[in-house]
């Protein structure tokens, strides 16, 4: 079964993160990634930076995963909003 | 015609397009579901649904044709607008909205 681990190893493996988490049951996953490499790109464009990291484990492997994907300056401002 | 033609004229003839698991009364997987309640929500009673399942050749077609690996897809006058997720955040954001008003018709 795949892990919350592994995905996090595939991901952080073929983008670099500033931050990255990972959470899910072996059936439906959360990640919420933090990366430089999105800074320009639409929302699409950044899942399917995502998605190609992820290759064939996306049809094979991992059967649901919700992204969220933050440029490190998004972040850092809804960091900085959440505290107010 | 090919599932490419095939998506092609199903995305530029309707202006809203949702590729689902299921129908709209009845979706067979929660993030197509989730999708269909953000039409709804957003106003639109009247979109174009297309169950993935019930046509092996769209299913595979359509994460070609967007280079998008999952279900539901969302196209609005036929451009691929993003997944469930991608819908999520647009509606939390009022660009859904903001969207699909032009293509209400």
């Amino acid at each position: 079964m795949t892990t919350p681990e592994a995905i996090q190893g595939y991901i952080a493996g073929g983008l670099p993160c500033a931050h990255l988490e990972v959470e899910g049951d072996g059936q439906h996953f959360r990640a919420v990634i933090v990366s430089e490499k999105f800074a320009g790109l639409s929302r699409v464009r950044q899942h399917q930076l995502v998605y190609q990291v992820l290759g064939d484990r996306m049809r094979e492997e991992i059967h649901a995963l919700s992204l969220e994907t933050w440029t490190p300056e998004a972040w850092a401002a809804k960091a900085g909003a959440a505290r107010g | 015609m090919s599932a490419n033609d095939r998506i092609r004229e199903q995305v530029t003839s309707n202006p809203v397009v949702l590729y689902m698991k299921g129908s709209p009364a009845f979706p067979q997987c929660g993030f197509s579901g989730a999708a269909v309640q953000m039409l709804k929500a957003c106003g639109v009673d009247r979109f174009q649904s297309v169950d993935v399942l019930a046509d092996p050749e769209i299913r595979q077609g359509i994460k070609e044709y967007s280079n998008w690996p999952t279900i539901p897809q969302l196209y609005v006058n036929g451009e691929f607008v993003g997944g469930a997720d991608i819908m999520r955040e647009m509606y939390q954001s009022g660009e859904l909205q903001k969207m699909l008003e032009t293509a209400k018709a």
